[in-house]
This record gives C-alpha cells, sequence and structure tokens, in this order.
C-alpha cells in the first residue's frame, strides 16, 4: 500500500508538468493545425534562465523565494520574447500547413538547442531549493518543492479551463480550434487569436520551465526529454482536446513511475511507445478527440 | 523515360562514379560516401513523399538494414553482396508489416506513429543483448578486396538505386502515388486498390533505406544504436527540404550542400546543429521548393507558365 501511494505520488509529480507541457501542444494544434515540435526550446529557455540568473540574484543577497520569483519572471520573458519571434516570423505564415510547420518547428529545435549550447554552456547547472523539507501525505513522501510544483500546475491548469470556459477570448479560442472559418464569419479575428492562442501555449511552457529548474538539473536538452512524453499524452489523449491532454499527461506519468519502478526506465520508455502505437492504430484520433 | 530525360540524368551519375574511382582514399572520400549515402536515404524519404505521406520511421528502417548487414556479415559471416541485399529485403519486410497496419489511418497520426517507431526500434537495440545493447556493433568490414574501391561501390550502388526509384516514379504506378496524394478518393472511384499501392511504395522506399543503413555500416565499420535516432530522420529531411522534393535531383542537392557545408562548419566547433537549424528553418522560409525548386525557377524565362502541380506540368510535357 505504501508502494503503491508512493508510485501514484510519484507519478502525479511527474504528471503535473507533463501536463502543462501538452496542455500548449494541444492548443497550438487546436488552433492553428500545426504541431509545434519547437515547444519544448521555450521551456528550455526559462529553466537555463532561471539557472542562471537565481544564483546571481541570491549572491547579491535577495533571499531564496524572491531570487526565484525575480529569476522566474525573467525566464518567462525571455520565452514569451522567443515565442512571439518564432510566431511571427515564422508559425504565423505556416498556418494548417502540418507538414510545413513540422519541419520548421524540427529545424527551430535544431538552431535553438545549439544557440542554448553556445550562450549557456554544456555544463549541467543546479538550483539550489526554494524550500526545503518534505511532507508526507496518507504515508507517502512528497518534497515541498514538488508540492509546490504540483499545486501551480494544478491552478495553472484550473485557470486555463476557465478561462476557455467563460471568458470572450476564451470562446473564440474554443470556436476557432472547432471551425476557424466559420469563427472567422462570425466576425471573430481568427489572425489575433490564432497568435493569443500561440503565446498562451508558450506561456504554459515557460512556466512550467521556470517551475522545473529548481527540482531537476537543468540542461540545454531539457526540452526534449519533456517534449515527447507531452506529445505522447497529447496523442494518447487526442490532439487538440483539453481534457485528453491532461488525462494522457497523467496516464503517461503513471505508466513511466509504475514501469520505472518495477523493471528499469527504458524498459518503461519501450512500452510507453508501444503503447502509443497500439492507441493510434486502435482510436487514432486518440482517446477524448473525435473525429 | 524518353532519351532527353536519360541524358538528364545519365551524365551526373556517371560523373560522380567517376569522381568515387579517381579520389584517392582520404577525408574527401570518405565525405563522398557520406553524401551517396545520405543522399539515398533522403531519396527514401522523398519515395514515400510521392503519395502524400512523411515517414519519420525512415531511421528504424536504416537501423534495420545497418543491423542486418552488420550481423549477418559479423555472425554468419554471409558474403558482402547477400549481406547487402538481405539488409534492404530485411527494411523492406518489416515495412511491409509496418506500413500494412498504420498506411490505414489518414491525417498526422502516420508521422507520429513513425516517430514512436523510430524510437521503440532504438530502444529495442539497446536493449538486446546480441546486438550489442547499447555499444552497438564493431568490425563491420567489406571485403578486403574491395576496400580501396569501396566508395566506388558505394556511388554505383547509390547511383542505381536513385535510378531505380526515378523509374518507379516515371512509371504508371508512380502516377498512381501521385494521383493518391492529390485525391484519393478520386483514384478509388477507377478501382485501384489505394491500401495496397501505399504500402507497395512504402517497401520500395524502405528497401532503398535498408540498403543505405547497410552501405553506411560497412563505411563507417561501427554501428550502434545512437546514429540511429529521430535526428536521422530530421537530418535526412533536411536534405529533401534543402534540396527542394519536387525532383530526384533535390534529395542528392540538398545532401551534398548540407554534408558539404556541415563539414566546414565541423571547423567552427559546435555549431553543427545551429547550421542545419538554421538551414531548415531558412529553406522553408525562403525557398518552399528547395535549391531544385529555386534553380528551376531562375532559368525559367520570367512571365512564363508558372510552375503549377506536378500532374499539369506532367500535361505540358516539362
Amino acid at each position: 500500500m505504501q508502494t503503491a501511494l508512493q508510485i501514484i505520488a510519484t507519478g502525479l509529480q511527474i504528471g503535473a508538468i507533463y501536463v502543462l507541457f501538452s496542455l500548449g501542444l494541444t492548443l497550438t494544434f487546436g488552433i492553428m493545425r500545426i504541431v509545434n515540435f519547437a515547444h519544448g526550446q521555450f521551456f528550455t529557455l526559462s529553466a537555463l534562465v532561471v539557472a542562471v540568473v537565481m544564483p546571481y540574484l541570491a549572491t547579491a543577497g535577495l533571499p531564496l523565494p524572491a531570487a526565484f520569483a525575480g529569476s522566474a519572471a525573467a525566464g518567462v520573458a525571455a520565452s514569451l520574447l522567443l515565442g512571439l519571434v518564432t510566431y511571427e516570423w515564422g508559425f504565423k505564415r505556416l498556418q494548417r500547413d502540418f507538414v510545413g510547420s513540422f519541419i520548421l518547428s524540427l529545424g527551430l529545435i535544431l538552431l535553438l538547442e545549439g544557440l542554448y549550447l553556445d550562450v549557456f554552456g554544456g555544463a549541467v547547472r543546479s538550483v539550489p531549493p526554494i524550500i526545503d523539507g518534505t511532507v508526507s501525505v496518507f504515508g507517502a513522501s512528497l518534497t515541498s518543492q514538488r508540492l509546490l510544483l504540483c499545486f501551480v500546475a494544478v491552478v495553472l491548469t484550473g485557470l486555463l479551463y476557465a478561462a476557455l470556459a467563460m471568458t470572450p477570448v476564451g470562446k473564440a479560442l474554443r470556436a476557432a480550434s472547432i471551425d476557424h472559418e466559420a469563427a472567422m464569419l462570425q466576425g471573430i479575428p481568427y489572425q489575433r487569436i490564432a497568435r493569443h492562442g500561440f503565446m498562451i501555449a508558450t506561456l504554459l511552457a515557460a512556466v512550467a520551465g521556470a517551475l522545473i529548474a529548481p527540482v531537476s538539473v537543468v540542461t540545454t536538452t531539457l526540452g526534449s526529454d519533456y517534449l515527447i512524453k507531452g506529445f505522447i499524452a497529447v496523442i494518447v489523449g487526442g490532439l487538440g482536446s483539453i481534457p485528453g491532454a491532461i488525462i494522457g499527461s497523467l496516464f503517461i506519468a503513471l505508466v513511466e513511475s509504475v514501469g520505472g519502478y518495477f523493471f528499469d526506465p527504458s524498459r518503461a520508455s519501450i512500452a510507453i511507445f508501444a503503447l502509443v502505437m497500439v492507441v493510434l492504430l486502435v482510436r487514432p484520433q486518440g482517446l477524448m478527440g473525435h473525429g | 523515360m524518353d532519351n532527353h530525360a536519360i541524358l538528364k540524368a545519365g551524365a551526373p551519375a556517371v560523373l560522380a562514379i567517376a569522381l568515387a574511382a579517381v579520389l584517392p582514399a582520404s577525408y574527401a572520400s570518405n565525405l563522398l560516401n557520406w553524401i551517396a549515402i545520405a543522399a539515398l536515404i533522403a531519396a527514401s524519404l522523398r519515395m514515400v513523399l510521392l503519395f502524400g505521406e512523411l515517414n519519420f520511421g525512415t531511421a528504424a528502417f536504416v537501423s534495420i538494414g545497418a543491423y542486418t548487414a552488420g550481423l549477418l556479415t559479423t555472425r554468419f559471416e554471409l558474403p558482402f553482396l547477400a549481406a547487402i541485399l538481405a539488409a534492404g529485403v530485411m527494411a523492406a519486410l518489416v515495412s511491409i508489416l509496418f506500413g500494412y497496419v498504420t498506411l490505414r489511418i489518414k491525417g498526422p497520426y502516420f508521422k507520429l506513429i513513425g516517430f514512436a517507431f523510430a524510437e521503440v526500434v532504438r530502444l529495442c537495440c539497446t536493449q538486446i543483448d546480441w546486438l550489442g545493447g547499447n555499444s552497438g556493433m564493431v568490425g563491420i568490414f567489406p571485403p578486403a578486396g574491395l576496400d580501396a574501391w569501396y566508395g566506388t561501390f558505394v556511388m554505383t550502388v547509390v547511383v542505381l538505386m536513385l535510378v531505380g526509384l526515378y523509374a518507379v516514379e516515371r512509371s504508371d504506378f508512380g502516377k498512381v502515388l501521385t494521383a493518391i496524394r492529390d485525391n484519393d478518393a478520386v483514384v478509388r472511384t477507377v478501382g485501384i486498390d489505394v491500401h495496397r499501392a501505399k504500402v507497395i511504395c512504402f517497401a520500395i522506399a524502405c528497401f532503398a533505406a535498408g540498403i543505405a543503413g547497410s552501405l553506411q555500416a560497412f563505411a563507417n565499420t561501427v554501428i550502434s544504436p545512437g546514429d540511429f535516432g529521430v535526428l536521422l530522420s530530421i537530418m535526412a529531411l533536411a536534405y529533401l527540404k534543402v534540396g527542394g522534393e519536387e525532383s530526384i535531383f533535390g534529395p542528392v542537392a540538398g545532401a551534398a550542400l548540407l554534408i558539404l557545408l556541415g563539414s566546414v562548419a565541423l571547423s567552427f566547433g559546435a555549431g553543427e546543429h545551429v547550421f542545419y537549424g538554421a538551414a531548415i528553418v531558412l529553406s522553408v522560409l525562403i525557398m518552399p521548393k528547395g535549391i531544385v525548386g529555386m534553380v528551376d525557377g531562375l532559368l525559367r524565362r520570367p512571365g512564363g507558365p508558372a510552375a503549377s502541380t506536378p500532374a499539369i506540368r506532367e500535361a505540358r510535357g516539362q
């Protein structure tokens, strides 16, 4: 029982990051019908900036939480800027061009990963923990740091859900993802809405990156690992579906934590990939997708 | 194909083989080998693109070819040519199984499943002990007599394969594939089995990928799972995209340009990936039809009929 709880708790922790990641992917796909593989690079940039700026602020005499907040703001801002540039100069021209945007994003991955390596160096960085200690939940122990991460992930997901359900922009985003031409006929400014959607997706990745920096080692290839898992989560859940992305993420995270506990991690990866192939064959539109 | 086409394709092919033959074993001849193999992989990718799908499983089929050739040579000591042929056949067999199941799915899913398949094959290779696990296989040598002529051999095989792929593309079957890309429902209405045509085309492309894998195994004499990551598929796509996907010369031009520039970029230090990435991004944004498309456009008189779909150009006899 103890072990089972611990495995589930670990799964949920990993899942929290996957959720933030896959929400962004599914949002961009839903609205622009593109797959942005470079999504992970927004995440990486934000984590890298936090890893560089935070020790700097901390040695300047700021208390740790303040230093983290400052560096996280810087990281998110940097990612948003990158997101805006890649949208305006790249993805904007390739909307609804699945192959073209896919190839562009693969090019961006190589380009950005190389640039990160040049700018930030190949050294593995670690960020001092913001809050120490562990919390025990029903006998399963969690570090407070990771609990904070899960909390932020849940809050952000809730906010996104509420925003999509209630705000005018959210409604416009949903309309555009169902049928962008009909949405335009209703007077929804599709171009502006698409940019909003892309930037919201970037924001989610950037926040996830800033949050992951203190709990994991930060390298220039950090985003790629999460990207593939987040992407698989989106496929399993159904491209373009928000609940699908959440369910898929948690599912993948649980498979990973169970598989990682009973077998070794690379067997768990094989299992995940095999599972995706099965899902795609049986239900190509994903668990929650339609059409 | 008509005489003009044979001449247009034949001259560069003979030139390439001659170049490989006269070049002494050196860094330059290695570079030529890599270009030839990369061009074949990119051409395999292009073959599948004929019916409108992007095969991200290419890396998997290249690795199947490489491992088959490696295993047959080092363990079973099969003759060199048999090992190469077996590599292609093995890749084609696996691709028929894989394609039969996955090519029924339309939409973005085939690309994604190819991605997953490449990862599964790579991870499996790291797990299987008799394939060498993480460290892979060593000592895959071409026969001693062929050592000095290996570059010529690679170039000849690649040229033959490219000619073969081109012949398939120009045949009636190739036209069926283009028609499937343009509108598969119409193809179905005239009684052509779309799914079967796709699987056959996929198998031909993967045969080429398997051959490329075996050539690479013999060229490098070592293979490891790390060589066949998704990056391999991405690179092949880069060659194709930069070169231009509308002509069989596209993959060759792209591979030659990127590998030559890449070897120059190596002297800049770790900038290789930046370089490749920038090349892909720029070519998608600036020249959507690649080098071949751009040169074609420059050669054509301005104001002439604009390049339209391949089918229409075919009808015009261009």
